[in-house]
Formats: C-alpha cells, sequence, structure tokens
C-alpha cells in the first residue's frame, strides 16, 4: 500500500563507531515505484558496504543525495511518497542571534549618548557611611583579605571590615574577629516601623556651617583620633569610657571627609501639602489592601525629587578630578537609623528614575525591611547619586545635613507642621487658612552647585509637590 | 584426542517421544523457530532503515540450538541467555513486540530503554539479562543454582557462554565451582566457530571445549547444534540428571555464525567454503525436512504456520513502533532498589 | 548492652541475622571450617551447617557473582573477602552486573560484600588498602565503613536488609582493639547518616573507618589550646550525608577532611568540592584534605608510618586551619 504521506530514506548507522556512509549507487530513480523493504540504495561505510530497504511503499518522490557522495548518519537520502516535487522543507534558519545582540547594541548605543561614562554606576572611591566589605584582590597581605564568610556577615552587617582588628594569619580578619564586631557594636535591627519609612534619624552630627563649630555632641569627651590608630585614651575622674565601634569610626571618618571636601551651602523652602496630604489619604486604603505598602510623606517626596532631578543633573552628579559627572539615572539612597542611635546606613534604590509612586513606595519599603533583617546586599548600600534624609521624624523643622561623598547634594525632609497660611480666596484676597507645611532642606556642594541652581530646584520641587500629578506620577 | 561424548542424532517421531515430545510439541518447536529468525530478519531490515539504533546482532543458525536448549527448560529452571540465544526468549514466551520494542530503544522494552539489543529478560520467565562483558553471566547462574542447593530445591539453571568466551577466567571459576559443589546446573556453550573474527583454534588449544568438563568433575558432549531435537535430547538428559543432583553438564553445541559479530561486519575472515558448507545444514530448513519426512508435516500446516508468523511480525513491529521514546527527565531514576522492588518474580 | 570488640560486633551482627532470617548465608574462603581469616565466623558452621557458611574456591568472581545469581533467586547473601585489597578480583563483576541490574533490568541484587580493609601492622601493598572511592564511584553501589562497635552490628544489619549491593569496609585496625557496649538485641543503624562523634565550635573534621579516633586524640590535644574541633564519623560513604557535613561546614567555617585512602582520586576530594559549591560564602578558610600520600601501601614500619595519616599529622593540619 502505497504511502500517501512523505516518509523519509535516512543514511543508517551501520555500527557503534561509524558517523557517516556513502552513497555507491542508486537502485530507483525520482519517480519510481518501490515496495516497502525492497533495497532502494547501495551504500559503503567503514565498516560494511550493504543495501538500504525502502521503508515504506510508493512512488521515489525525492532523491536528495547523489551516487559518490557522503554524508554523515541520519542525513535524509531520499523522500517516498508525499507530493511530487515538493519541497523538502529547509531546515529553519537559525533564529537570528541579532536580537539579543541588537538590543545589547542599542542599549549601548543610547547610553553612549548620555554623558554619563558607562552604564553601570561607577564604584565607589570611598567608603560611605555604611559599606559592605570589599572582596580584595587577594593574596597581597593577610590584612587584605577576606573569606567568603567575613564578607557575607560584614554585608549583612553593614560594617567594613578594613575597620576591623583581625586575628588570623597575616592580620585576616577572621569569622570570629567579625562577629565579635558585630556583637559588641552595631548590633540588631535598625528602625523601628515608622510610618514613614525609613526611620527618622538625624543624620550627620548637627554640623553647621563652615563657622567654628560647637563642641559636637558627643557622648565622649575626647576628640576621635583617625579611625587606624586610635591612641590610648584617659579617662578624667567621674569620666566613663567605651571604644568607637566600627560603624561609628566610619561615619565619623565620612563626615569629617565630608566636610572637607565640599564647600557646603544650604537652602531651604516650604512646602504647603495639602494636595499631597488629600491624595495619600485616597490612596493608602488601596496601596496597604493591594500591594502591603504605606505611601508615607518621605515616599512622594522621594518621587517628586527624583522627577525634579531630571532637569537638574549637576544636582544629581559629582566632580571627579577636574570633570563633572552626570547620569542619567537616580540612584537614590535613604539615610537609615540603626536602633539605639548606634549608627546609620544608607540603603539605595537603584534606577529611581524608572519608578512610579507605587514603584517607589515598594522600593523604598523593601529596602528598609532588608536594612532592618540584616539582609542588605553590597549592591544595595553603594552607587548612590543622591540621598534623602529625614530628620523630621523627632519635630525638627529645619537641619543642615553633611553630604554623602562623592554626591553633590543630599536633600533633608522634615516635619509636616500644621500652621496658619495666608492663602487666596475665591475674589483673590488674602485669607489665613491651616496648612500643614514642611520645610524642605537641600545641602549642596558649591564647588559644583550655585545657589540659584539649587533656588530652582527647590522651587521647581515645591511647585511638583504642591501640584501633585496623579496621573504622571 | 577428545574425551567428550558426541551426541546421535535424533531418528523418530518415536525417539522424539521418548525425549517427552509430542508433534504438537515439534510444530510449536518449528514455530518458535521462525518466529525467531523472523525477528532477526525484521530486526536487521529496520536497522539499516535507521529504525534501531546502536548495534544489530543475530543468531542466525544458531535457531536450533537456542530453541532446542530452551524447550528442555522446565517452568521452574532459570536461564542467563546471551545474544546469539535470541530462540530462548521466543521459546519461553516473551512476547515479540517486547522484543521490537527493546531494539528501538522504547518504553515498552523490556529495559526501557535503558540498555539495548538483546541485553533483556523477563524475570518472570526466569531469565536474567546478559551484559557485555561475556561470560560475566556464567558464575551468575552458578549463583542461582547455589541458592537452589541451600535450599533443596529441584530447580536447575542453564548458562550459556560462547567459545571464545570460554578463555576468559569467569567460565572457568564458574564451572569449577560448580563442579566443586555439585551445583544443579547445566552449562550450554554456544560454539559458532568465530569469535568476531578469531577463529577458534586461537581461542582454545583443546580438541573440543566439552573435553574442560572432565577437568571440573562433570560430563561434557558435543551435539550438532544445527539439529534441534538432538540439541533438546542432551539438554533435557543434563537437566533432569542436574535436578535429581547429578551435578553439572557441559553442552557443546556446534554451529557457525552465519552473519557477522554484529550487522555491520561482513565477515569478509569467514572462508565462503564455510558459509556454503554451514547453509546446507540451516536448523530452519533442517527442521522442516525432518518433520516432512518424520512427522508428516503438509503443506498446510507449513502454509498457516509461515502465515502466522509472519502476521505476528509485522503486527509486533506496529505495536512496538507505537511505543514512546523514554523521557530524558527519568535518567537517573532507578539507579538504587527500594524494599518494594524484591517483589520480583525471580525473588519469590 | 553488653562489652564487644569491633569484630565481636559484626559477628554478633552476622549471627543475628542468619538466625532470624534462613536466606542469609555466607560464602568465602576459609570462612567454614576455619572460622574465617579474622575468626569473625568462628563456630558458625557448626551452628549453621555447611551449605549456609560456604568454603569457596580461590575464586573472588565465583563467590561474588555466584551471590548475585542467589540473590536474584531469594537468598541474601553475605561474601566475605579474606582482604578488602582481593576485591579487585571481582571488580568487574561489581561494576558490571551487581551495580547495573536494578537500573537496566529492574533487578534488585541484594547482596553484602565484607571487606577486611586498613593497614598500619605492615601487611604491605596487598593487605592494607582502603578501595572504598573506586566503588563510591559506580552508581547502584552502596558503600559503608564503620567505626565504632555498635555502628559496625546495626550497619551490617541494615546492609543485609537493603536490597542493593552493599560493600560493607571493616577496618582491621578496629577489630581487637575498640571495644564499647553494644546493645545485645537486634538493631538496625540507617544507611546515609552521619554520626556527631564529637562536637566543637572551630573546626569540623570529616572522616570515617579507623582515622575517627585518629582524629579524636589529635582533636584532645587541640582541646588543651582552647581549639574545639567537631567530628563528623561519616560511617557512610554511598550514599554519603551531605547535609549534616554541610551543617557542621556552616558552623565552624572551616573543614579538615581525612581518610587513609591515597589522596589523589579519594572520595575525601568530592566531600571538599561539595563543600566549596555549596557552603562557599560560609567558609572561613580553604578546606583541607588529609590523607595517605598517592602510592601503594608500603610493608616497612617507618615507611608505613609516613604513609598512615598519624596523629601528629592531623593535629598539625588543625592547627594550622585553626590558625588561617
Amino acid at each position: 500500500m502505497a504511502t500517501t504521506e512523505a516518509v523519509d530514506v535516512v543514511m543508517p548507522q551501520m555500527g557503534v563507531s561509524v558517523s557517516e556512509g556513502t552513497i555507491t549507487k542508486w537502485l530507483k530513480q525520482e519517480g519510481e515505484t518501490i515496495e516497502a523493504d525492497e533495497s532502494l540504495l547501495e551504500i559503503s561505510t567503514d565498516k560494511v558496504d550493504t543495501e538500504v530497504p525502502s521503508p515504506a511503499s510508493g512512488v521515489v518522490t525525492q532523491i536528495l543525495v547523489q551516487e559518490g557522495e557522503t554524508v554523515e548518519v541520519g542525513t535524509k537520502l531520499a523522500v517516498i511518497g508525499g507530493e511530487a516535487g515538493a519541497p523538502v522543507p529547509e531546515p529553519e534558519a537559525a533564529p537570528e542571534p541579532a536580537t539579543a545582540e541588537a538590543a545589547a547594541e542599542a542599549e549601548a548605543a543610547s547610553s553612549a549618548e548620555s554623558p554619563a561614562p558607562q552604564p553601570a554606576p561607577a564604584p565607589e572611591p570611598a567608603p560611605t557611611p555604611a559599606p559592605a566589605a570589599q572582596p580584595s584582590n587577594g593574596g597581597q597581605d593577610g590584612k587584605s583579605f577576606v573569606s567568603p564568610v567575613v564578607a557575607r556577615i560584614a554585608a549583612e552587617h553593614g560594617v567594613d571590615v578594613s575597620s576591623v582588628p583581625g586575628t588570623g594569619r597575616g592580620g585576616r580578619v577572621t569569622k570570629k574577629d567579625i562577629l565579635d564586631f558585630v556583637e559588641s557594636g552595631a548590633q540588631a535591627a535598625p528602625a523601628e516601623a515608622p510610618a514613614q519609612a525609613p526611620a527618622p534619624e538625624p543624620a550627620p552630627a548637627p554640623a553647621p556651617e563652615p563657622a567654628p563649630a560647637e563642641v559636637p555632641a558627643a557622648a565622649t569627651p575626647k576628640p576621635a583620633a583617625p579611625p587606624p590608630a586610635p591612641e590610648p585614651a584617659m579617662a578624667g575622674a567621674g569620666e566613663r569610657l567605651e571604644p568607637m565601634n566600627a560603624m561609628r569610626r566610619g561615619i565619623a571618618e565620612h563626615m569629617r571627609r565630608s566636610l572637607d571636601t565640599a564647600a557646603h551651602v544650604t537652602s531651604a523652602i516650604e512646602v504647603d501639602m495639602s494636595r499631597v496630604v488629600a491624595i495619600r489619604e485616597k490612596l493608602k486604603p488601596e496601596f496597604q489592601k493591594q500591594y502591603g505598602v504605606n505611601p508615607t510623606y518621605l515616599i512622594f517626596v522621594a518621587r517628586a525629587v527624583v522627577e525634579t532631578l531630571k532637569r537638574y543633573p549637576w544636582i544629581n552628579g559629582e566632580i571627579r578630578g577636574e570633570q563633572i559627572v552626570t547620569r542619567p539615572y537616580v540612584n537614590l539612597g535613604f539615610a537609615v537609623e540603626l536602633t539605639d542611635g548606634k549608627g546609620l546606613i544608607v540603603p539605595v534604590v537603584k534606577n529611581a528614575e524608572g519608578l512610579n509612586l507605587l514603584g517607589m513606595a515598594q522600593a523604598v519599603t523593601g529596602i528598609a525591611e532588608r536594612a532592618r533583617n540584616k539582609k542588605l546586599t553590597p549592591d544595595e548600600v553603594q552607587g548612590g547619586t543622591f540621598t534623602i534624609t529625614n530628620p523630621g521624624g523627632y519635630g525638627t523643622f529645619h537641619g543642615t545635613p553633611i553630604i554623602s561623598q562623592p554626591q553633590a547634594a543630599i536633600l533633608g525632609t522634615y516635619a509636616l507642621v500644621k500652621r496658619p497660611w495666608v492663602v487666596q480666596d475665591s475674589f483673590g484676597k488674602d485669607v489665613i487658612a491651616i496648612r500643614p507645611i514642611m520645610n524642605i532642606t537641600l545641602t549642596y556642594d558649591h564647588r559644583l552647585v550655585d545657589g540659584a541652581l539649587a533656588g530652582r530646584f527647590l522651587k521647581d520641587l515645591k511647585e511638583a509637590l504642591e501640584t501633585w500629578d496623579e496621573v504622571s506620577y | 584426542m577428545a574425551i567428550a561424548r558426541e551426541a546421535e542424532p535424533v531418528g523418530s517421531l518415536s525417539e522424539v517421544r521418548e525425549a517427552g515430545l509430542d508433534r504438537e510439541d515439534l510444530l510449536t518447536v518449528y514455530r518458535n523457530m521462525l518466529v525467531t529468525r523472523g525477528i532477526e530478519e525484521r530486526g536487521h531490515i529496520l536497522y539499516k532503515q535507521g529504525k534501531i539504533p546502536g548495534s544489530f546482532y543475530t543468531g542466525r543458525g544458531n535457531e536450533g540450538s537456542s530453541v532446542g536448549v530452551a524447550t528442555a527448560m522446565s517452568g521452574e529452571d532459570v536461564g542467563t541467555p546471551l545474544h546469539r540465544d535470541m530462540g530462548v526468549h521466543v521459546t519461553l514466551g516473551v512476547e515479540p513486540w517486547r522484543i521490537f520494542a527493546q531494539y528501538m530503544g522504547r518504553v515498552d522494552g523490556p529495559t526501557r530503554g535503558r540498555d539495548g539489543n538483546v541485553h533483556m529478560a523477563d524475570s518472570k520467565l526466569g531469565l536474567i539479562a546478559m551484559v557485555s562483558h561475556l561470560p560475566a553471566m556464567l558464575p551468575v547462574a552458578v549463583g542461582c543454582a547455589l541458592a537452589f542447593r541451600i535450599r533443596e530445591e529441584k530447580r536447575v539453571a542453564v548458562a550459556w557462554f560462547g567459545e571464545g568466551a570460554s578463555a576468559r577466567g569467569d567460565a572457568h571459576e564458574g564451572m569449577n565451582f560448580a563442579g566443586v559443589r555439585r551445583l544443579p546446573v547445566v552449562f550450554i556453550c554456544d560454539n559458532n566457530q568465530w569469535a568476531y573474527s578469531t577463529p577458534t583454534h586461537l581461542e582454545y588449544a583443546c580438541e573440543t571445549l566439552a573435553d574442560r568438563a572432565q577437568a571440573y568433575g562433570f560430563d561434557g558432549v558435543v551435539v550438532d547444534g544445527t539439529d534441534v531435537l538432538a540439541v533438546y535430547r542432551e539438554t533435557k538428559r543434563a537437566i533432569e540428571k542436574a535436578r535429581e543432583g547429578g551435578g553439572p553438564t557441559l553442552i557443546e553445541s556446534m554451529t557457525l555464525r552465519m552473519e557477522g559479530h554484529a550487522v555491520h561486519d561482513d565477515a569478509f575472515y569467514v572462508p565462503k567454503e564455510m558459509f556454503e558448507e554451514w547453509a546446507k545444514r540451516d536448523p530452519i530448513e533442517r527442521f522442516r525436512t525432518w518433520l516432512r519426512d518424520n512427522a508428516d508435516l503438509t503443506d498446510e500446516e507449513e502454509e498457516q504456520i509461515g502465515a502466522s508468523v509472519k502476521k505476528v511480525l509485522s503486527d509486533a513491529i506496529n505495536r512496538a513502533d507505537e511505543s514512546p521514546l523514554p523521557d530524558p527527565s527519568t535518567l537517573t531514576e532507578g539507579v538504587f532498589a527500594t524494599p518494594e522492588d524484591l517483589d520480583t518474580p525471580h525473588h519469590k | 548492652m553488653a562489652e564487644m570488640t569491633y569484630l565481636q560486633a559484626i559477628s554478633d551482627g552476622l549471627r543475628t541475622e542468619m538466625r532470624r532470617d534462613k536466606r542469609v548465608f555466607v560464602i568465602g574462603e576459609d570462612v567454614g571450617v576455619y572460622g574465617g581469616a579474622f575468626k569473625v565466623t568462628l563456630g558458625f558452621q557448626e551452628e549453621f551447617g555447611a551449605w549456609r557458611v560456604i568454603d569457596a574456591p580461590l575464586s573472588e568472581t565465583a563467590i561474588v557473582a555466584g551471590c548475585t545469581g542467589a540473590a536474584i533467586m531469594g537468598m541474601r547473601p553475605v561474601a566475605e573477602m579474606q582482604f578488602a585489597d582481593f576485591i579487585s578480583c571481582a571488580w568487574d563483576h561489581l561494576v558490571t552486573v551487581a551495580a547495573k541490574q536494578r537500573y537496566r533490568a529492574g533487578t534488585p541484587v541484594p547482596i553484602v560484600v565484607r571487606l577486611p580493609s586498613g593497614g598500619g601492622f605492615s601487611g604491605g601493598p596487598f593487605h592494607s588498602q582502603n578501595p572504598e572511592s573506586s566503588f563510591a564511584h559506580i552508581p547502584g553501589l552502596k558503600v559503608v565503613c564503620p567505626a565504632t562497635p555498635e555502628d559496625a552490628k546495626g550497619l551490617l544489619i541494615t546492609a543485609i536488609e537493603d536490597p542493593n549491593p552493599v560493600l560493607y569496609f571493616e577496618h582491621k585496625h578496629l577489630y581487637r582493639r575498640i571495644k564499647a557496649d553494644v546493645p545485645e538485641e537486634r538493631y538496625t543503624v540507617p544507611l546515609g547518616k552521619a554520626r556527631v562523634h564529637r562536637e566543637g565550635d572551630h573546626i569540623t573534621v570529616v572522616t570515617w573507618g579507623a582515622m575517627v579516633y585518629t582524629a579524636d586524640d589529635a582533636a584532645k590535644q587541640l582541646e588543651a589550646d582552647g581549639i574545639s574541633v567537631e567530628i563528623l564519623d561519616l560511617r557512610t560513604i554511598i550514599p554519603w550525608d551531605k547535609q549534616a557535613v554541610l551543617e557542621s561546614a556552616k558552623k565552624t567555617s572551616k573543614v579538615l577532611v581525612l581518610h587513609e585512602d591515597n589522596r589523589t582520586g579519594g572520595f575525601g576530594g568530592e566531600i571538599a568540592a561539595t563543600i566549596g559549591e555549596e557552603a562557599f560564602e560560609h567558609l572561613d578558610g580553604p578546606i583541607k584534605r588529609i590523607a595517605a600520600p598517592d602510592s601503594p601501601v608500603p610493608f616497612s614500619p617507618p615507611l608505613e608510618k609516613a604513609f598512615i595519616p598519624q596523629v601528629e599529622d592531623v593535629a598539625a593540619g588543625l592547627r594550622e586551619l585553626a590558625e588561617y
């Protein structure tokens, strides 16, 4: 019974090690009929010469390999039955490998246009207030090698390994060393779960303008020695000494360096948050029920900041050597206080410019939770381009934060306070209303950012908050 | 000078009856031989059509020996047949479609695609699957006989090996141990005169392998492997002797391997005259002639048997072809046995 | 409870099973009349008869393959190799037939092969080996290495029950040197579960067989210096208790793998590689291995002493790791 469906004839494998065969003779030509099991062609292989029986009865519709040709085992040699002259389906063209590459190229091209040198966030040259341990290019001195477990613990606790004394070989920090430090020092979960995620914190020490500072209100009376080599200090009568832990030493170093590096100037603006309050009231139940996140005022501010920064790249920028660095993305850091005031950590939401309000709420909530549970990855505490700090949780209405190096500015948000406010009534006349007012500061590096620029930024930010665009935000 | 006895050919139907087979049984034997050859011929074609992977081995010319031995086994006996002994599987009742499924590496083959060609066995039928290292199964069969001896059961193990495999230590150790302990095992040496391209005089130096039996303390006999009834009769004697506690026997069954070592080997090294001579002694043709001469085999009976065999085989191939290929995700399953696995027919 | 030597515990386990289950029989060279080269089966032939305690010819293949055939027929054979070293004669059968029969033919092969292994008494190259790793490499075989009398009895009983081929390595050096209380009734010790031989916090030693005691002596030395060493006795090589090893590695963050077998290709490599793959971020130091050097087991005492890891070697290795 002739086959109506096309049946392939393939080069058989005559023996386990045989990989190819040669057609020596076709016993039938195209168009001739053949019975199943009747010999169709003769082949020759390394092991043996033999005949190949037809797998089906029917017409030899196509002969694909000619006498004398050598092909691999499994190659289609002929077709029995089916449509005469039907084109044998070509093996599909290999899917274009270009797609992925093309996408990558497009991406590279677009980022090449932007002034930013590379898409990856530039690794920070100096430790941030709570940096992750950097795995070293091992083997130079025992001190620089960080073992996997030490790296992991350091990242989890935001400890700078280089400031942990090491008792291992060559001065290496051992697991025991870092565990001891974490025990004695920056312990436990940062932040209560506040309505304003991340926890409020008086950001860096209350260092005022470049004018001679009052003595910093530190508990320790003695001046902080440079972190690496603390000199043994003496206690006076009635005084108590306690050691500075790794985090504290890190913060001290960073704050001092930041003030020494940047020309700190702070400008402030008052923002009528009524519209934000109203929108928040509306969205809060939905956000909590559907997404499990609380849209705090900080999150609204963060969203508006990111949107506004798009028009002020220098405020999201950096001075590097003699160059000004700008970038099309915003890696937004949030200062988070650790419990008991033992220190602070600044987790970073990468690519915040791509987040809408809900996305921002989710990102911030997530990062705060990870900071609390010591589950931040090293990547999440590096690479920030702009920072927001929220000292207002304690009710303060103004402050002068210190910039997180090597960024160009830091935004401070303060208590939302109901104030009597002059507004216009429907006739355009001045009346007093009660409005929720928030003071917002921008502390900026005057080497790069001038007062006028800062002022315009704050003005735009204020406008964004006061006229909150529900659709595009 | 050979020591071992040579078996006599079987003469008449009444002699056969004495040996325990009636006419119906003989027709079954004939049919079994045809099915055996048919499976291997069809398989050969399938292999050349690319439907059977790996390599393909046949026992062409050994149908008389394999069917003859298996016919002499009782339902309680066990055996370790080899790759020239497809006739054993057929005679003991393995369904042909499962054999084709095994060849094609399908899920319904006895090894579910995990092993190929004749490396299969149905444990319900008392068979143990062979391996490639020969004669590794010979001492295993001896171990089966050991179990029967310990438990004082009237069961016999049949152990096959080729004349080439006789050169390996496993053969010696197995037969020696069996002889020492007079275990109920019958050794069948399929001597088809060629181990791949190696002729017998390069495999052993004694005149017949059956002679070695004496060295192990038991009897050896040489039989014409193309005479299915002679093979049957000798095997029956040996099995009954073992069953009654008489210890092992070594039966050397002489044939010629009528095809290459495997289908990819054209056996150019075998002298043409050998093929011509042994072709005249084709076991199936020989038995057919004997049946016509001694058992009144009629044309109708022949035709009927032939047609039925043909149908069985094509149905078998179709059915086997429907069996799926194994699922790669099951690859590492079953490396280790679980206690439930001990519920196999062998272990009862 | 009764105090038994490691050897007596093995005998006791075997005897318990043979009394309980008619299918169990012993076969090997000199196991019957002589009671076994090490006297493990002393008195067995008198009790169980010559067809259950079988004096085999000098034929390791026939012995082990015979066990396979008998096991397929429903028996539970226990073969004794006179020395573990001789298993190489039956290696072909084990890896070709026994290991693969279940996988490819659905036929389980419930056999046990007892293997007196290990050195320390000038046995020379052919009476002192620890060949567990070559079998560990073959899928389908199980490998067991008890170190204590209690484990020796329990693991042997479990091995006999197990439907797979089990290679049971009994360390000769422990036969009469180790004594402990062993339950007199029948009990099993599960295959594949490690045992904490000694608890500790600073370093984990993963080991088995006679090396458990060497590690213990070394750990005692380190304890005096305030270093707390945990010793994990694997007990089973295949399947090995990966979970217990990883847990201990995560606890201490420093691991020493110790075995008496040659270093290259020894089973310690498998353990070390697995720890490296699955506990990388928990490591506070490199994974160390201490094993015999890559040579056959030498005969003369000073050579053998340099070959088999000694207490001092292990203590030094532990110290080095502790100080890392």
